[in-house]
């Protein structure tokens, strides 16, 4: 078992900064989700925890453990890459014992071990069968297989899933979640995808531009996002956001949102956080938490989307767009959809940094 | 610009049978997708319709002409592939071009067309870019642009935003719904996704083992899918399958019934027990224990529910779907 820490680690390739001073404490035991689309320093972490690349700056711990100048092999971590490196001319068993018969243990706890793998991720079937011809779903479980039958502390895992089907994804979420219970590794999971990582994680550290934006549990980062990056990553859609102005209002203050309209009146908590901050914000809300009607934002139909159980609404003018999401299939009225936002779901940012303005 | 349809069309490799009897047709101007597991026959049907591959039984007419004996550039449909086949030494223009400059049309004609065909993908600043200086969306609308050029009959597509990052897949999908709108052709298209598949097809073809299961529109199929196969495959969280009786509110006839994540209601009481909670903000993702059976239910918002708890389950009778031991879907 192994708590990894980073203290102000830094990564510079030449001239560019990949990696900006990142703190981070990931507990023992617990899963965590490096998040954020691509060129965000989520691989460059992942690679300097995993010992491939060597930090500009800063320190990694694993426990009271400082790594510099340890090799990969000596981390005790097991690493799980986007492209599973399987040998196809192997049998899936082989594959999958691999390392355990590397270190030499005894074939009978190789082969139990191996077994109770297989078994786990639903690989028994094929144990004998050559990985050559196997669907890459199938190779991507075995990689993953392959890596947990090791037992690692550490478990690094850098976007597993992106080369599997959908379907399959939903799957393996799953899977990878119940393996993680059973073994209590630590581990890191590098992913582009929100709704892995929210699934997934016990917390989220989202990453944007080489620079740490928030760590949270799921719900921390979904409920008070630190700030518009946040805001609009997290969620599926993310979060609408407007630029507007504050405004006094005769039922209290407001947002202006140009020619989208007025905002309905700003909940007490905020509204009093919005008078300490400036002026000129950024109105924020989430797709799910709105309601059809007159005394809010209106604003002409591009596009809905009916997804199965919910339907996304995508709605626009100049600039702006919104989207609106709603279970089953709203009546939508002609013209130009009056969109009210929950006021307990509204968020301020500061227009001029992004910054979340604190009220709830 | 054109239908396109299957009378009947077979095509066999050897022992497998790739596609089977398959009658369709898609209209003028539709969105329709192809949609099941791998392996399923939807590529095949595509390389049907191109005139890579010739059917062994059946007729494939396109604008009601009879086309199996007609090759595949006189057919003239255009393909955009998963992987987009741009030529890595051309700019985004030479890659537009090309199929133009390759037909020798006049400098003047080719020029209009590609600044037609930029402007309406939105890429005339990235047009003296080469491929790899392009983000994933680019390339994609490069891809299209190149295809949207050739003043084709009919677009294919074949899985051609799955290797986008997920944020900009959500985005890529609702602006090809908008560009075949805008572009008005017929667009058939196959994805693995089946969230993406509903969000832009007209109509869906859902596939399996080379048969067409069921034809429809999005929300018939999600609403009433004929097979407990259509219903599994679209929906996520999947649709929950099981015994008749188990839950309150369902019939109590059929040999399997079905009720959606969303149509699941969970209420205090007993019968049943949480055994996992996702929370995922604008809703939750339950995944309860009932007899022998694990089933998940999606609840709106931020619900308090803890693993370990006690809970009763029950389903709307309006919701639920019951099919029979043949697997057809009983009445209701």
């Amino acid at each position: 078992m192994s708590a990894i820490r980073l203290e102000r680690l830094v990564k510079r390739f030449g001239a560019f900064t990949a990696l900006e001073a990142m703190d981070l404490a990931i507990a023992d035991g617990e899963f965590m989700a490096l998040l954020g689309p691509s060129g965000c320093g989520k691989s460059t972490t992942m690679n300097m925890i995993a010992g491939m690349e060597d930090p500009s700056e800063g320190r990694i711990l694993f426990g009271d453990r400082d790594m510099r100048g340890v090799p990969m092999g000596r981390r005790g971590v097991g690493f799980v890459f986007q492209n599973y490196a399987i040998f196809t001319h192997m049998t899936v068993r082989r594959n999958l014992d691999y390392g355990l018969r590397m270190t030499g243990r005894p074939a009978a706890e190789v082969g139990r071990r191996t077994e109770a793998m297989a078994e786990l991720l639903g690989l028994t079937a094929l144990l004998d069968r050559p990985a050559e011809g196997l669907s890459v779903n199938i190779l991507q479980r075995l990689a993953i297989g392959r890596s947990a039958v090791m037992e690692p502390v550490i478990f690094l895992l850098d976007e597993p899933l992106s080369n599997v089907d959908a379907a399959f994804r939903a799957v393996m979420r799953t899977e990878l979640k119940a393996l993680q219970r059973q073994f209590r590794q630590t581990t890191v999971y590098v992913t582009h995808d929100q709704l892995e990582a929210m699934t997934m994680a016990d917390r989220i550290a989202v990453m944007d531009h080489g620079v740490l934006q928030q760590v949270g549990t799921p719900l921390d980062v979904y409920n008070a996002p630190a700030n518009t990056f946040v805001a609009r990553f997290i969620g599926s859609p993310g979060m609408n956001l407007c630029a507007g102005r504050l405004t006094d209002t005769d039922r209290g203050l407001a947002v202006d949102l140009g020619t989208l309209g007025l905002s309905p009146p700003l909940a007490p908590a905020l509204a009093a956080a919005g008078r300490r901050g400036p002026r000129d914000v950024t109105y924020g809300f989430r797709p799910e938490e709105v309601h059809l009607g007159p005394g809010g934002l209106r604003l002409p139909l591009i596009l809905a989307e009916r997804i199965g159980a919910r339907t996304i609404l995508h709605l626009g003018r100049g600039e702006t767009t919104l989207r609106a999401v709603f279970q089953g299939n709203p009546d939508l009225p002609a013209g130009e959809i009056g969109l009210v936002p929950d006021p307990a779901s509204v968020r301020l940012f500061d227009a001029a940094t992004g910054a979340a303005i604190a009220g709830a | 610009m054109a239908e396109i349809a299957f009378r009947n069309v077979t095509r066999r490799f050897g022992a497998v049978t790739a596609v089977d009897d398959a009658s369709f047709t898609v209209a003028d101007n539709e969105f329709f997708c192809l949609f099941g597991p791998p392996l399923s026959g939807k590529s095949t049907i595509l390389r049907l319709i191109l005139g890579l591959d010739q059917p062994d039984a059946g007729e494939i007419l396109i604008g009601g002409r009879a086309v199996n004996r007609v090759g595949p550039a006189a057919r003239n449909i255009a393909m955009v592939f998963q992987n987009l086949a741009l030529f890595p030494h051309m700019t985004a223009e030479g890659n537009i071009r090309f199929p133009l400059a390759e037909r020798r049309l006049p400098e003047a004609t080719i020029r209009a067309r590609v600044a037609e065909a930029a402007a309406k993908l939105q890429i005339g600043h990235v047009l003296h870019k080469h491929p790899a200086q392009l983000s994933g969306g680019e390339r994609q609308r490069v891809a299209i642009a190149r295809a949207l050029v050739r003043d084709a009959v009919a677009f294919l597509m074949d899985d051609p935003i799955s290797a986008l990052d997920a944020r900009l897949r959500e985005e890529a999908r609702v602006e090809l719904k908008r560009m075949q709108r805008e572009a008005g052709r017929t667009l058939i298209y196959v994805t693995h996704d089946q969230e993406e598949a509903m969000s832009v097809a007209d109509r869906l073809a859902i596939l399996d083992q080379g048969r067409i299961v069921q034809i429809g529109t999005p929300t018939e199929l999600y609403d009433r899918p004929a097979t407990p196969f259509v219903a599994r495959l679209l929906g996520s969280p999947a649709i929950n399958l099981v015994p008749p009786g188990l839950i309150a509110g369902t019939p109590a006839r059929g040999a399997l019934i079905g009720i959606r994540p969303e149509d699941l209601r969970v209420t205090a009481g007993s019968g049943a027990t949480v055994t996992e909670v996702e929370p995922l903000g604008g809703y939750t993702v339950l995944t309860i224990a009932s007899g022998d059976q694990s089933l998940r239910a999606m609840l709106r918002g931020q619900p308090a529910f803890a693993p370990g708890e006690a809970v009763a389950i029950s389903a709307d009778p309006a919701r639920v779907h019951a099919f029979a031991p043949d697997g057809g879907r009983l009445a209701g």
